[in-house]
């Protein structure tokens, strides 16, 4: 079973630190809480960032830390290489906020990801935590605000709006998961399903889906498969979107009657799933139950 | 980028896989008779949609004046909200059965579906089930080859002879070209168990067009066909028009947000006109990319106000209202009122430069949105 918690003391490493973008997120995730332990960079002349040691790659890291969890802020066409490097240095769980990857270069780590039994979270992902422990990526701690609501989203922006405001209701969240907006992904909802029924800190589940693809209606499947038995809660955005163009996400793409807004909304209702079609709604909805 | 036929036949056609001898006629341009291969023919508007022959833009010529009056006609049509820019005439495939192939990206399992079908012509799903073979292998090769050799196993001989002959092109064209899908339907079969390509429908991977040289000269050559992927190749965002009617222009960045705030406006009887994601990570203190966003909408017939919604979790926002502002000045043509809702790091010092420049800025969507049909009423 996928276990996506973390908490303030799981090790983590961060491939790309001494990046732009790596540089900046390691900053604003060890001040929310989370453990870092190690860099890598191939290229990098620096033996260090803010005192954390960086080394020349994920096995050098591993044995050196014992860390199995990993951020990668990598470029896209980097990034298959970085996953190589991670899974073969003994990493178990990776997250890749990249945008862009190429669809073929995701195909290939997925592979590498199920023969080894890790989980990837992303690409294309905003990253994922746990509010009030520890987070690996970038979600907004305006949004983070502890609690019993399970979360998982394919968009970034979308998930940050919604946990914003129910924030301000005061329902927070257990786990929070981005999938990310990609076709071929890590860790989809589904996958998800098994954790979110076993744990015990979480009292509810919220998916922000999108059109393109069948991923909730997997997802569906699978609550009906599992029994699931707490409340579950939908909102999809692209009910309007224009068929056969890629709105922004690559996945969010309806072909003909395939991925459309309504057979989402049909196989989430028929699986117990309350469908909202606004925030406003979404966040009143929650409130009244959680 | 869901290609053109004429341009997946190029691609098919040069990794060996025969398609029926065709020329290209763009529109503003003059169909050369000495370019047509012999007739008879069949003239194809070309459109990245299926479902042409239902909208007319596939049709039959004997000759050569009706070749080119039928290529005039779909000229300039829009067909399935896309305008015909060019067509495609080419050899009609005479005494030939009709079979189907097809190689798709799997994105839950991973892999690529491979489908085949004794019969063809048709839109696959229309077909019943038992005459359609399906496999999910992993993307490689011998996999997909092995695949379509269980797959055509007790077929008529010459149609299982062109569908393996098929699957070998297509399957490297589909992994050399990083395929999202390939689709020859009808694949031609001549009595013999030679074969040919009717028509090709070939969707390719955006996020791996720096490595396709192929596929940018395709998007170089046809930028009016692709305009999505050209204007996101070419400037590093998402812009979508979604109604050339439409009144609220939107500055708005993350895609699921972006297409939640077009869902609620119509829900709402307003009429949004374009989406838009931004990536206001990817600013990097220029204004290269609000200019032009700006200057697009400034040039719409509708718009009258602009909505701008971001949700920084990142992004400053006091250094975003600088470039806004100064965005604001360079794009000549936006003359409508702006409407800013924002959230996130750095509201006080945005809240500072947004009001000395005139802007309404809100912290709460409602009363963003109570404002945005203010000016429209």
């Amino acid at each position: 079973m996928i276990g996506p918690r973390i908490d303030r003391t799981t090790p983590v490493i961060v491939q790309g630190m001494t990046g732009r973008a790596g540089r900046l997120h390691t900053r604003l995730m060890r001040e929310y809480g989370t453990n870092i332990v190690a860099g890598v960079s191939p290229k990098s002349e620096n033996r260090e960032v803010d005192g954390i040691p960086i080394f020349a790659d994920c096995r050098r890291a591993v044995e050196a830390t014992g860390a199995t969890t990993c951020v990668a802020f990598v470029g896209a066409y980097d990034l298959l290489q970085a996953m190589e490097d991670a899974i073969g240095g003994g990493v178990r769980y990776v997250v890749t906020p990249t945008e862009g990857m190429p669809v073929h270069d995701a195909l290939r780590v997925k592979r590498l990801m199920a023969d080894v039994g890790a989980t990837w979270v992303g690409a294309s992902t905003p990253g994922m935590a746990v509010a009030g422990e520890a987070k690996l990526g970038f979600l907004p701690n305006d949004a983070l605000l502890p609690g019993g609501l399970g979360l998982m989203s394919k968009s970034g922006t979308l998930s940050y709006e919604s946990g914003y405001r129910l924030a301000q209701h005061g329902i927070g969240t257990s786990v929070w998961v981005g999938v990310g907006g990609d076709p071929v992904k890590g860790v989809r909802y589904a996958d998800l399903v098994p954790f979110f029924a076993a744990d015990e800190r979480t009292r509810g589940v919220l998916v922000i889906g999108e059109i393109g693809g069948h991923e909730e209606e997997d997802f569906a499947a699978a609550l009906t498969a599992q029994k699931f038995s707490k409340p579950v809660f939908a909102l999809i955005a692209g009910r309007t979107a224009p068929s056969g163009v890629a709105m922004g996400h690559a996945g969010a793409l309806v072909h003909g009657s395939h991925g459309t807004f309504e057979a989402k909304r049909t196989a989430l209702e028929a699986a117990g799933v309350t469908v909202f079609d606004t925030l406003n709604a979404m966040v009143e909805g929650i409130a009244s139950r959680i | 980028m869901y290609l053109l036929e004429h341009d997946a036949k190029t691609l098919l056609a040069e990794r060996g896989i025969p398609v029926p001898a065709g020329c290209l006629v763009e529109a503003g341009g003059k169909l050369d008779e000495r370019t047509l291969p012999p007739g008879p023919w069949i003239v194809k508007g070309q459109i990245a949609a299926g479902g042409r022959g239902k909208a007319g833009i596939i049709k039959k010529a004997a000759t050569g004046a009706e070749a080119r009056d039928l290529a005039s006609a779909m000229l300039g049509r829009t067909v399935r909200e896309k305008r015909v820019e060019a067509v495609r005439i080419e050899q009609q495939v005479a005494g030939a059965e009709e079979a189907y192939i097809g190689l798709i990206l799997d994105a839950a399992a991973g892999g690529v579906r491979v489908i085949v079908s004794e019969r063809g012509g048709v839109d696959v799903e229309a077909l019943p089930r038992d005459a359609i073979r399906s496999e999910t292998v992993l993307p490689q090769r011998e996999a997909l080859l092995a695949a379509v050799e269980r797959l055509v196993a007790g077929m008529a001989p010459h149609k299982a002879a062109a569908l393996r002959g098929a699957a070998a092109g297509l399957a490297a064209l589909f992994l050399e070209g990083e395929a999202l899908l390939i689709e020859v339907n009808p694949l031609f079969v001549r009595p013999d168990g030679t074969w040919v390509a009717g028509d090709a429908k070939m969707v390719t991977d955006d996020s791996a067009l720096e490595r396709q040289p192929g596929q940018r000269e395709l998007l170089a050559a046809r930028a009016k066909a692709y305009t999505e992927a050209a204007l996101k190749h070419d400037h590093g965002f998402d812009y979508v028009v979604v109604d050339p009617e439409g009144e609220i222009g939107l500055l708005t960045t993350g895609a699921g947000l972006s297409m939640m705030l077009i869902d609620e406006l119509r829900a709402a009887g307003l009429k949004p006109f374009n989406f838009l994601d931004i990536r206001t990570g990817g600013l990097r203190g220029e204004t290269t990319r609000l200019v032009k966003v700006l200057q697009w909408i400034g040039e719409a017939p509708r718009v009258r106000v602009v909505l701008i919604n971001i949700f920084a979790g990142i992004t400053e926002l006091g250094e975003f209202s600088k470039l806004l502002v100064s965005a604001i000045a360079q794009a000549p043509a936006l003359k409508v009122p702006v409407v800013a809702r924002l959230v996130g790091n750095g509201l006080p010092a945005a809240q500072a430069v947004l009001s000395e420049a005139g802007i309404a800025l809100h912290t709460d969507l409602d009363a963003a949105l109570a404002d945005v049909r203010g000016h429209l009423s």
